[in-house]
C-alpha cells in the first residue's frame, strides 16, 4: 500500500543517534521507557474507549430483519432531500404520506382513509384516519397536512421535488380529520404524486430534526443511526394499522458488490432488496439458502447524450450512436444477462408501454453510413463518463469498443458520484454517459428546462404539458404512447436495457415486495422465521475532549521530563516545528478540498432536485461564506475539540471520529501485536540462525510479506475462511456491546491483513537490529562466561534491539490508523479510513478535512515523541544540531 | 568479530537474490514491451459469447466476465504498472536529489528548510491524500504518478542529504573547495557520482513500492482508466466473481507479488553488492 511508502523507514528524518554504536545503557533505558509511555497513553485510551461502552441490547420476538442496501442516505427526512437512499429506508416504514403506492404501482390510502375530487379536478377532499400517532406520541390531525403540504411548497423549502406541489393553490384544514387542497389546474398524477416519499405528512413539532431523528406515523420508529454502517428501526406499538410482524428492521449500508457478496454468504444480512452484482445472482439462485426475487424494476439504462454537443446536436449521428450499439450484448456482458431490451425511456411492464425496439437494430454499416450523411466521415471524438455503478462501468467498456468499431473515438473517463453530478448533471461538461434512471414514470424529465439530455423540444414539451392535464386514463395512454414514440424518433439517448429488481432474500424471509414500483422497501408486512442475522447495538459519545486530553497528556510528560534534562533549546525547537506543521497541514489540508471539484449540496439533494433546494441547502451549511471565514471557523474550531457538524450526518464530527475510533484504534493495536508477536521472535531467530536454512526461509517469508499486496490478501482471507471454511464472519463489525470477544473475532482478518506487510518489515528490522548488537562488547563478555547462545539473544541482544524495533511500531502506528481503508472497505467496517474515504467521494469536506487532520496530528505526534526521546538519550541534541 | 565469516556468507548469498530480482524484473519489462506490439489477444476484443472460460491452451490465464483474454490484460497492465512506478521514481528523483544535495552544500537554513518541508509531507496519510489528489485532479494514470511521486521526494531528499553531508567531510571534497570549485560544481562532479550507489538502491525500493501503490489507487479506481488495462483493477472488478472465476483474481494478484518481489530482491541484492558494509542489514 501507498502509506507504506512513508511508513518504510528509509534513512531516518530525525536525528538518529547510530545504534549500537554509542548509545549507553541509561539513554538505551530512557528512550525505551519514554516510547513505551507514549505507547500505553495509546493502549488507554483503546481501554477506555472498550471500557466505557454500554451494553444496551434490545431483546426480539418477531426477529430484527437485517437488510443490505447499497447507499447510505445523507439524511433521513424525505422531504429534504431527493435521495432515493432515503425512500430505500423510511418510505412506508416509518414516514406515510396521504396516500401510499401498494406492490402493484397503484395509489392506495395512507394516511387518508378516502378522498373526492371535484369534477374539474381542481378541488380534493382527504379524510383523514383518526387513531393515527407520530412516534413520539402527538396525534396526527389536519394540521400536520396542512403543515406538511404548506412546508414542501414555501419559500426556502429543502424538497426536492418542490415542482410536485407547485400546483397547489391552498391547502385548508375543514375539521380535525378533514383537509381539503385546491390546485391551479388539473394535475393528472395528483395522487401519485402524493403518494411519493417527498411527499410524506411530518409533525411541525418534529420537522426540524427528521434529517438525524426521524418522527413519522408508520409501523416502525426510528432507533439509532451507526453512521457508516446501519440505521436501526424498532416496531411503533402505537400504530395505526396492523402491527408489523417483524420487531424491528436493521439496514446496513454495504456499496461494495464483493463485501454484499461476502455478507450475504456469512449470514450477515437476511437479504439485499437491490442486489448489486448480477455476475452472483445464478449463485444465489443455484443456493437452496436463498430465493432470488425478480421482479419488474423502474431502472431505464440509458446511454445518455448531450443533445446540445456537437455533433451529436445532429439527430443523425444520435441515430447512428443506436444503430452501432448491440443491446444485448450490454444485457449480456454487463448484466449477466438480467436485463430486458426497451425502445424508449419507458418500462415494459407498464400497460401504456408500446414497443420500440425494434427501431434501431444493431447495425455497424447503417451507423458508419448516417455518420457519413452527416458529414462525420472523419470520425467523431467523444468522452465517455462513468458513474460509479458495476452496470455503468461494464457497459461502458463494450459501447466504448462498439462506438470505436463505427469509428467514434471514444474515451472513457470513470467518475465518483459527486464528480458525475457536478460535471455531467450539474454542469452538462460531457458527450456521453451512462445511468439508470429509478425514478417511476419519470419520461417528463425530457420536457425539463435545463436538465443533462439538453433535449429541449417544444413539441415533446407540448406532449407532457398536455399529459400532466389529462386525467382520463386512455387519453393519458394515448399521450405516453407518443411521448416514448417520440423521443425514440428523435433518438435522444440510446435506451440500453430495462433493469430489473433482483433481490437476494434469506428463504427464513417472506412477506416482502417483488416488483420495485418505486425504491422503497415496504416490510410492514415482512416475516422472518427463527430470528434474523446477528445483531446488537452500540452507543457513542462525544469523545473528541477525552481524545484530546490524552493526546496532550502524553505531549506534557515527555516535554516535562525533557526540560529537567536541560534540554528547553530544544524542546523549544521541536514545539515550533511541531506548530509549524500543524498549521502549515491544516491550510494545505483545506485548499485541497476547496479546489476539488463537486460540492456536497449537490451531492446531497440528488439527481431531481431543483437548484432552488440546492441554493436553499448550501445557504443552511454555511457553504455560501467566503473561504477565508470557513477556514477561521474550521480551525478555530479544532482548537476547542469542536470539529464542526457534518454535512452529510449532520452531527458533530468529532463524535463521528470518536465512533470510527472505536474501530480503527483497537484494528490497529491488533495488527500491530500481531506484527510484533510474529516479528519480533522470528527476527530474533532468524538473527540467531544468520545464514543457515532457518535464517533464509525467514527472510524468503519476509520478502513475500512485502510483496503480498493487503488488499490481494484480504480478499484471498475472506475467501478462505468466511466464505469458504466459515470461520469467521466476512466482514462487518457487530459493535463492543456485543461483547469483547465478537468484537475481537470481527476485527481478525483484516488484523492479519494489515499485520502481514508490517511483520515483515519488522522482521527484518529486528533482524538487523539483532546483528548489530551481536558485535557488541558485552555480548562478547555473556559468551564469554558461558551463556547459550538463546540466552545471549533473548536476554542480552534482543533487549537491546527493541530501540530501533520499537521506534518504528510508534511511527508505524499512526499510519496503520490511516493505512486501512481498503482493508476496511473490503471487510466494511465502520472505520477511520471508510469514513474518509466516503467523505470524499460525498465532499463532505469538513469530515475529511477534519479526519485528515487527526491522522496528520497522529503522525506528526508521533514523530514529534520520537524526537523528545531522542532529545532524552542524546545530549548533544539538546545543545543544537550535531547529529 | 563474527564479521568476516558473516560477510562472506553474506556475498557468497547476495548474488543469487541479485540475480533472481534481476531476472523478475526483466520479465516484467521485457513483457510490458511486448505488450505493446504484441499480446495474444486483443485486450479491447470483447468476445462476449466467450466469457468467463477457465485457463485454457487457447486462453492461458482464462477469460474475464467481458470475454477478454485475462493472460493478454496482465501482459498490458504490466505496462501501466510500469510505467506509472517509474515516472514516479523520476519525479522523486528529479526534484529530490537536487533537494538533498542543495541542503547538504549550503547547511543552516536551507537544510533546515528542506528537510522540515520532507517531514511536512511525510505527516500526511500517503493513501488519503493520494485519493484527495486524484479527487481533485481527476483519476487516471498520470495524475497516479502525481500521487505517488509527490511521496518519493522526500524520500530521495533524505538519502541525498544523509549521504551527501557525509561527503562534505571528506578531504577531496575540502581540496575542491580549496581549487575553488563552488559548491554547484562540487555537489555535481565529486557528490553526485559517490552516492549515485544509494540513490540507485533507493530508486529500486521505491520503484517496488510504487507498483504496489499503483494497483491500491487503481484498486480503488483512480488509476489507468479503461480501456488501459491494470492489475489492480482487474482485482477490484474479479472479486466478485472469485467464487466461481477464481483464476480472474489470482493471475492479476500473482502478477503484483512478482513484480514486486522481484524488485525488492533486485533493490536487496543491489545494496549488498554496492555497498557491503550494509550487507544484510534489511
Amino acid at each position: 500500500m501507498l502509506v507504506t511508502t512513508a511508513g518504510i523507514p528509509s534513512p531516518s528524518p530525525y536525528p538518529s543517534p547510530r545504534w549500537g554504536e554509542g548509545t549507553s545503557s541509561r539513554c538505551v533505558a530512557t528512550v525505551r521507557r519514554t516510547l513505551s509511555v507514549s505507547l500505553q497513553v495509546l493502549f488507554v485510551t483503546c481501554a477506555l474507549f472498550l471500557h466505557t461502552l454500554a451494553l444496551a441490547n434490545a431483546q426480539s420476538n418477531g426477529g430484527v430483519l437485517t437488510v443490505g442496501v447499497q447507499l447510505e442516505p445523507p439524511g433521513l427526512d424525505p422531504t429534504a432531500g431527493a435521495a432515493a437512499a432515503i425512500d430505500e429506508i423510511v418510505y412506508a416504514n416509518v414516514f406515510e404520506g396521504l396516500a401510499r403506492i401498494g406492490p402493484d404501482g397503484a395509489v392506495r390510502p395512507g394516511l387518508a382513509e378516502r378522498w373526492d375530487v371535484s369534477e374539474d379536478g381542481r378541488r380534493y377532499t382527504f379524510h383523514l384516519r383518526k387513531n393515527a400517532t407520530f412516534h413520539d406520541g402527538t396525534a396526527f390531525d389536519a394540521d400536520d397536512v396542512v403543515f406538511s403540504l404548506t412546508r414542501a411548497r414555501a419559500e426556502g423549502s429543502l424538497n426536492a421535488q418542490k415542482a410536485l406541489f407547485e400546483p397547489i393553490e391552498s391547502v385548508t384544514a375543514l375539521d380535525p380529520y378533514t383537509v381539503e387542497v385546491r390546485l391551479s389546474r388539473p394535475v393528472g398524477a395528483f395522487l401519485t404524486h402524493l403518494a411519493w416519499g417527498d411527499a410524506v405528512i411530518v409533525a411541525p413539532e418534529s420537522a426540524g430534526t427528521n434529517a438525524t431523528a426521524p418522527v413519522g406515523t408508520g409501523p416502525f420508529r426510528f432507533s439509532r443511526w451507526r453512521k457508516g454502517d446501519a440505521v436501526e428501526l424498532r416496531r411503533y406499538d402505537g400504530y395505526w394499522g396492523d402491527a408489523a410482524p417483524l420487531d424491528g428492521v436493521t439496514f446496513k449500508f454495504i456499496s461494495d458488490p464483493t463485501a454484499a457478496f461476502a455478507a450475504l454468504m456469512a449470514g450477515d444480512v437476511d437479504g439485499f432488496p437491490n442486489y448489486p452484482a448480477p455476475e452472483n445472482l445464478a449463485q444465489f439462485d443455484a443456493d437452496a439458502r436463498f430465493n432470488l426475487v425478480t421482479g419488474a424494476g423502474e431502472g431505464e439504462m440509458i446511454l445518455a447524450v448531450n443533445n446540445k454537443a456537437p455533433p451529436f446536436n445532429d439527430v443523425r449521428v444520435r441515430r447512428a450512436l443506436s444503430h452501432a450499439i448491440d443491446k444485448q450484448a450490454v444485457i449480456d456482458g454487463a448484466l449477466f444477462g438480467y436485463g430486458a431490451p426497451i425502445g424508449s425511456h419507458f418500462p415494459p411492464h407498464h400497460p401504456s408501454y408500446t414497443d420500440l425496439t425494434g427501431l434501431y437494430p444493431h447495425d455497424p454499416d447503417r451507423a458508419r453510413a448516417l455518420l457519413a450523411e452527416a458529414g462525420q466521415e472523419g470520425g467523431v471524438t467523444a468522452t465517455l463518463k462513468l458513474p460509479p455503478p458495476s452496470y455503468a462501468r461494464r457497459s461502458g467498456e463494450i459501447i466504448a469498443a462498439q462506438l470505436r468499431a463505427v469509428g467514434v473515438d471514444v474515451t472513457i473517463e470513470n467518475l465518483e458520484w459527486a464528480q458525475w453530478l457536478d460535471q455531467v448533471f450539474t454542469n452538462k461538461n460531457y458527450d456521453l454517459t451512462i445511468v439508470a434512471h429509478t425514478e417511476p414514470l419519470d419520461i417528463d424529465i425530457y420536457a425539463r428546462d435545463g436538465y443533462y439530455f439538453q433535449y429541449a423540444d417544444e413539441e415533446f414539451n407540448a406532449l407532457i404539458a398536455e399529459l400532466s392535464e389529462t386525467r382520463d386514463a386512455a387519453g393519458r395512454d394515448r399521450l405516453l404512447k407518443r411521448a416514448q414514440e417520440k423521443i425514440a424518433v428523435d433518438a435522444v439517448n440510446v435506451f440500453l436495457a430495462q433493469g430489473p429488481k433482483t433481490a437476494v432474500w434469506s428463504t427464513r424471509v417472506s412477506g416482502v415486495w417483488t416488483n420495485a414500483p418505486l425504491q422503497a422497501n415496504d416490510f410492514t408486512a415482512a416475516r422472518l422465521k427463527g430470528g434474523g442475522a446477528a445483531e446488537a447495538s452500540r452507543r457513542a459519545g462525544s469523545w473528541g475532549a477525552v481524545l484530546w486530553v490524552l493526546c496532550l497528556g502524553g505531549l506534557v510528560y515527555g516535554a516535562y521530563v525533557l526540560v529537567r534534562r536541560g534540554g528547553a533549546t530544544y524542546l523549544a525547537q521541536r514545539l515550533v516545528a511541531f506548530a509549524a506543521t500543524l498549521a502549515a497541514a491544516s491550510v494545505v489540508i483545506f485548499l485541497l478540498t476547496e479546489i476539488a471539484p463537486g460540492d456536497p449540496a449537490t451531492f446531497m439533494m440528488g439527481l431531481n432536485a431543483t437548484p432552488d433546494a440546492v441554493a436553499a441547502l448550501k445557504a443552511e451549511l454555511g457553504l455560501d461564506a467566503p473561504a477565508v471565514q470557513r477556514y477561521a471557523a474550521w480551525a478555530g474550531g479544532l482548537f476547542t475539540g469542536d470539529f464542526g457538524t457534518s454535512y452529510t450526518y449532520r452531527t458533530p464530527v468529532a463524535d463521528l471520529l470518536a465512533e470510527r475510533l472505536q474501530v480503527s484504534l483497537p484494528l490497529a493495536v491488533m495488527a500491530l501485536i500481531l506484527s510484533v508477536v510474529i516479528a519480533i521472535p522470528a527476527g530474533a531467530f532468524a538473527a540467531a540462525r544468520r545464514g543457515r536454512g532457518a535464517d533464509a526461509a525467514i527472510l524468503g517469508a519476509s520478502q513475500a510479506g512485502l510483496a503480498v499486496p493487503n488488499f490481494w490478501l484480504a480478499i484471498l482471507l475472506v475467501m478462505v475462511f468466511a466464505t469458504g471454511l466459515r470461520w469467521f464472519s466476512a466482514g462487518g463489525f457487530p459493535g463492543w456491546d456485543a461483547g469483547i470477544l465478537p468484537a475481537l473475532k470481527a476485527l481478525f482478518l483484516p488484523a492479519v491483513a494489515l499485520a502481514a506487510p508490517q511483520a515483515a518489515i519488522l522482521t527484518r528490522v529486528t533482524r538487523s537490529a539483532v546483528l548489530e548488537t551481536l558485535g557488541e562488547d558485552y555480548i562478547r563478555t555473556a559468551r564469554a562466561k558461558g551463556l547459550s547462545e538463546g540466552a545471549v539473544i533473548a536476554r542480552h541482544a534482543l533487549k537491546n534491539a527493541l530501540i530501533p524495533v520499537l521506534t518504528i511500531l510508534g511511527l508505524q502506528f499512526a499510519f496503520l490508523l490511516a493505512g486501512a481503508v481498503i482493508i476496511e472497505n473490503v471487510f466494511y467496517l465502520p472505520g477511520l479510513g471508510r469514513l474518509v474515504f466516503q467523505a470524499v467521494l460525498q465532499r463532505d469536506l469538513i469530515v475529511v478535512q477534519s479526519v485528515v487532520m487527526v491522522l496528520v496530528f497522529a503522525v506528526v505526534l508521533a514523530a514529534f515523541l520520537v524526537d523528545i526521546a531522542y532529545g532524552l538519550a542524546d545530549p548533544r541534541l539538546r545543545k543544537g544540531r550535531t547529529a | 568479530m563474527t564479521g568476516a565469516r558473516a560477510l562472506l556468507r553474506r556475498t557468497q548469498a547476495a548474488p543469487l537474490g541479485l540475480c533472481a530480482g534481476a531476472v523478475i524484473t526483466a520479465g516484467f519489462i521485457a513483457m510490458a514491451l511486448l505488450s505493446f506490439v504484441w499480446t495474444p489477444y486483443d485486450i479491447v476484443n470483447f468476445d462476449i459469447a466467450n466469457r468467463l472460460r477457465p485457463p485454457s491452451f487457447a486462453h492461458w490465464m482464462g477469460t474475464d466476465h467481458l470475454g477478454r483474454d485475462v493472460l493478454s490484460m496482465v501482459m498490458a497492465g504490466a505496462r501501466g504498472s510500469i510505467a506509472v512506478a517509474v515516472l514516479a521514481v523520476g519525479m522523486g528523483l528529479a526534484v529530490g536529489v537536487p533537494m538533498g544535495l542543495f541542503a547538504a552544500a549550503r547547511g543552516g537554513f536551507a537544510d533546515e528548510a528542506a528537510m522540515r518541508l520532507s517531514d511536512f509531507i511525510f505527516a500526511f496519510p500517503a493513501l488519503i491524500l493520494a485519493i484527495l489528489l486524484t479527487a481533485v485532479l481527476g483519476p487516471g494514470a498520470a495524475n497516479a504518478v502525481i500521487a505517488i511521486g509527490v511521496f518519493n521526494i522526500p524520500v530521495f531528499a533524505r538519502v541525498t542529504r544523509g549521504a551527501a553531508r557525509a561527503l562534505w567531510t571528506r578531504e577531496y571534497v575540502l581540496a575542491a573547495r580549496v581549487a575553488g570549485k563552488g559548491a554547484f560544481r562540487i555537489s555535481l562532479e565529486h557528490i553526485l557520482p559517490n552516492i549515485a550507489n544509494i540513490v540507485i538502491v533507493q530508486a529500486t525500493i521505491q520503484f517496488s513500492l510504487g507498483v504496489i501503490a499503483e494497483a491500491g489507487l487503481s484498486y480503488v479506481g483512480l488509476g489507468a482508466q479503461p480501456p488501459a488495462a491494470s492489475w489492480g483493477r482487474m482485482l477490484a472488478e474479479s472479486q466478485t466473481m472469485i467464487a466461481f472465476a477464481p483464476w480472474l483474481a489470482l493471475f492479476p494478484g500473482l502478477a503484483i507479488f512478482l513484480a514486486v518481489l522481484g524488485l525488492n530482491l533486485l533493490g536487496d541484492g543491489l545494496r549488498d553488492a554496492l555497498d557491503p558494509k550494509l550487507a544484510g542489514r534489511r
